[in-house]
């Protein structure tokens, strides 16, 4: 009962925080210098035209008007139409968020394990060279922009040795197997960029937790070394990674557009940059609201495997 | 010679005064054979006929007919991601345009050379001061869902771009030009347009220099990209928002069939996928290669790059009413600082014609080549600095949009001009903010007073003669006001004989030259890319017509 009560109160919270997001959202779209209609039919159009375009499309509506009429279709799972596209949002949004899905999830399968590894690896060799090799390595990776990283990437596996196709896009219709494929070009300047964090925080727990007095007592109770680690350092180590791992999940979803522009890939990250581009505000709001509901999701499913790995935070309850 | 005279003596019985002007300017080496097609073909004496009467006047072809390549196979193209729905109507972009034209035609189309080639419409003609002109339209055209390509079809497709309840992109070019209600079926294939005023031009504002301008059936009421409705070589085969489309071979189509049997789009958001993609053999061809993105591929023996020369430039406008070039000196102070030949060479390695400060391009055939070129000269600069003076120096903002080559044409200008004393900041944002409203007082481009403004290539001068230059023009970001230029421009535009054009440019030419309101320091090429193994491909800018392209395996 109290989980689901805390469980609830979470889910409210992210009501709010979706509520506050499509607001500030639809302020910002209004701020944006520029005229709707003037995006689609260019600079030099006539401004009959643009009146024209810009009276069909509502755009010369009150703010209020336009806000709740966008806000109450969007209740109603109506993402509305877009401008430039004449068309709905919502298959555009699902194409979109689909294709960010299986990109993130291919980094994040092969990031998470490799990550947490690294970290690990790094404290248990902790003031050696390959701690020092894995932390510097890391952080190098980090530092590397996704466009440099992906152009070597394309240069050497792709135009050179030819092995890799450059871009990201499988053909229709490809199975498993063959999209796997094609998505692994654009997941290693992914992977290369939040390995060191992964690592870094991992590296930083497994440090803590084995000078922790738990440790201690549980080597003093005559535990096996693979016993200690297992059950009592790592369980402890990873609770900071998990909250990274979850933070960093709006960045896999949602902040790709400089991987998905080299790839020629289209994930939802391109989609709201271009939307932002042209004015498409329909497209744009959804999208970042989508995000949004990603974002908050994947924190939701942190603070259950928190709950999972130590009983005592438990959604804030008193009760050891 | 006998025999020649009697071709050319016959066929002028039958002409106009003003189509027998353009056979005398030909006859007394005044206009050379390009010249002489161009007008004529404006006229609308058909090409074969011009043809023959340019061999019988001398006038070889400079080349050979180039022999068909081999049929089949699918030509794979990267392009940029057209920016909005495909609707004829709407179009605005590079991307919509070049996948519109692969079904859509025109009533008659640009040449490489600036030539009119008939297309949908077999001939056309003024009445006598060209305030009417009468198309005849090709017979036994289809749409492609059966629909005929008759004069009713014509007129609906034209009163849809000029009536102002459509949100019709081709506005702005039908403005003054045609009004709703003026274009009258005459027959089932014959379509007389009674202008606003006389235009000796008009051909062009219906051809694929409009780009609106593709004929749709009479009953279209919008939904363009279900289908991509047309009477061209291709037809729909799959289209995808976002990720690309292709296209089939239209074996119904009225004139030589595709020699391709598909054609495959690829949307790319960005220049450098598209440059990679060309690179790694994904694609055959990139439909736009920017000299600045493509040196990879310019400088690579791998590939062809074919070059069109275009009138696109960047017009420098400075503001004639206020501030620091109110004085003409100042401003032709300026445009002397410049070296085009370094921007010629530096910003596009040769891909571009220097310009003379005036919209008339060496490409127009219009143009009076004999008007002096402006040349870089700091030590009369200098000395204009003095008279107007401001020897002393002055400083000035710049601003300008982040597109193409243009903020490093400021940075060039920037050094340009500190050799002479004027020190100038730059702005560069934004397409979206530089163009703000387009609108006196609310648009950086139009309220700046020094700014640098694309213009995508025309077939004739006369748009960027009438908006950005006269008096109430609607983009005269530099505020020039000059009656005597109006009048030189309205002129120009009633001229129906290429001399009569040609006299009223070089007065024109002349005076832009001496007043300076806008620096025209190049226009530059339209560069195609492809692999080795593709040919055919004409050299028309901003229009990759690609029925007669073949491709082999490589």
């Amino acid at each position: 009962m109290r989980l689901y009560r805390a469980i609830l109160y979470r889910l409210m919270l992210a009501g709010i925080t979706l509520i506050l997001l499509s607001v500030i959202v639809f302020a910002g779209c209004q701020i944006l210098p520029g005229d709707v209609g003037r995006a689609i039919l260019g600079p030099l159009a006539d401004a009959r035209a643009v009146a024209v375009l810009n009276h069909q499309l509502g755009v010369d509506q009150p703010l209020l008007v336009q806000y709740w009429h966008w806000v109450s279709g969007m209740v109603r799972g109506d993402m509305g139409m877009s401008y430039t596209y004449r068309a709905p949002v919502a298959p555009f949004i699902g194409h979109a968020l689909v294709n960010s899905l299986k990109l993130a999830g291919i980094a994040f399968v092969m990031v998470v394990p490799l990550g947490i590894l690294g970290g690990v690896v790094a404290a248990l060799k902790h003031g050696t060279w390959i701690d020092r090799t894995i932390v510097i390595a890391g952080l190098s990776a980090t530092v590397v922009p996704e466009f440099v990283s992906g152009i070597v990437l394309i240069m050497v596996f792709s135009i050179w040795l030819h092995v890799f196709p450059l871009t990201a896009s499988a053909p229709r219709n490809a199975n498993g197997l063959t999209q796997v494929y094609y998505l692994l070009m654009p997941a290693v300047p992914l992977f290369m960029i939040i390995f060191g964090y992964i690592a870094r925080m991992a590296r930083a727990g497994m440090i803590e937790a084995l000078a922790a007095d738990y440790t201690r007592t549980a080597v003093l109770k005559g535990l096996s070394y693979r016993q200690v680690i297992w059950r009592h350092v790592l369980r402890n180590a990873l609770l900071p990674t998990i909250t990274v791992i979850a933070t960093q999940s709006g960045y896999l979803i949602g902040g790709l557009v400089v991987v998905e522009t080299l790839f020629n890939y289209h994930g939802i990250g391109s989609l709201i940059f271009s939307a932002a581009h042209a004015k498409d505000f329909p497209m744009l709001e959804a999208g970042i609201l989508v995000i949004g509901i990603v974002y908050v999701g994947a924190n939701l499913i942190a603070d259950l495997l928190y709950s999972a790995l130590n009983p005592r935070i438990s959604f804030g309850s008193g009760r050891e | 010679m006998s025999k020649r005279d009697d071709l050319i003596s016959q066929v002028r019985r039958n002409l106009s005064e003003a189509e027998n002007d353009v056979m005398d300017n030909a006859l007394t080496g005044r206009v050379d054979r390009r010249g002489f097609l161009v007008h004529g073909s404006r006229l609308g004496l058909s090409l074969p006929l011009l043809g023959t009467l340019a061999g019988a006047m001398g006038m070889a072809a400079s080349k050979p007919a180039r022999a068909a390549g081999p049929s089949g196979g699918t030509l794979r193209i990267a392009m940029t991601m057209p920016a909005a729905a495909i609707d004829p109507v709407t179009i605005a972009d590079d991307g919509g345009l070049m996948v519109a034209i692969q079904t859509g035609e025109f009533l008659c189309a640009l040449n490489p050379d600036y030539t009119l080639l008939p297309v949908l419409a077999t001939s056309w003609s003024p009445n006598t001061d060209g305030s009417v002109w009468t198309f005849k339209l090709r017979s036994g055209v289809k749409f492609t869902n059966g629909e005929p390509m008759n004069a009713d079809a014509v007129v609906a497709s034209v009163e849809r771009l000029v009536n102002p309840k459509n949100a019709s992109n081709a506005l702005s070019a039908f403005k003054g030009v045609l009004s709703p209600g003026s274009s009258k079926k005459i027959d089932d294939l014959t379509v007389a347009f009674h202008l606003d005023a006389p235009n000796g031009n008009f051909p062009y504002v219906l051809s694929s220099d409009n780009y609106n301008m593709i004929i749709l059936p009479a009953n279209y009421t919008g939904g363009f990209e279900q289908t991509f409705i047309g009477t061209g070589p291709f037809k729909l085969e799959k289209y995808i928002p976002k990720t690309g489309c292709s296209f089939v071979r239209n074996d119904a189509y009225w004139g030589p069939k595709a020699l391709l049997d598909r054609v495959e789009f690829t949307f790319y958001s960005d220049i450098q996928p598209q440059v990679l993609a060309l690179q790694g053999g994904q694609v055959d061809m990139i439909a736009q290669l920017p000299v600045a993105s493509g040196r990879a591929i310019i400088n690579n023996k791998d590939f062809k790059v074919i070059s069109c020369k275009s009138t696109a430039h960047q017009q420098v406008h400075m503001n004639c009413e206020t501030g620091p070039f109110r004085d003409k000196r100042v401003r032709q102070a300026l445009a002397l600082s410049i070296n085009r030949k370094a921007l010629v060479k530096g910003l596009f390695q040769g891909h571009a014609q220097v310009g003379n400060d005036s919209p008339f391009s060496s490409a127009f055939p219009s143009t009076d080549l004999s008007v002096p070129q402006r040349d870089l000269d700091l030590k009369k600069a200098r000395e204009l600095l003095e008279a107007a003076g401001v020897g002393g120096g002055f400083s000035v903002t710049l601003t300008t949009e982040q597109y193409l080559e243009i903020p490093d044409y400021a940075v060039l200008i920037q050094s340009f001009a500190k050799k002479i004393g004027i020190k100038i900041n730059l702005h560069i944002e934004s397409q979206d903010a530089y163009y703000g409203k387009a609108a006196f007082g609310q648009s950086d481009w139009l309220d700046s007073p020094l700014g640098i403004t694309d213009y995508g290539s025309r077939g004739v001068p006369n748009v960027f003669l009438n908006a950005p230059f006269v008096s109430a023009g609607t983009w005269n970001a530099a505020h020039f006001k000059n009656p005597t230029y109006d009048g030189l421009v309205a002129d120009y535009v009633k001229a129906l004989d290429l001399s009569g054009q040609r006299a009223v440019s070089g007065k024109i030419e002349t005076l832009l030259l001496d007043e300076t309101p806008v620096i025209f320091g190049y226009f530059y090429d339209f560069l195609y890319a492809t692999s080795k193994n593709v040919s055919g491909l004409p050299a028309t800018a901003d229009r990759p017509y690609l029925s007669q392209v073949s491709i082999t395996q490589s």
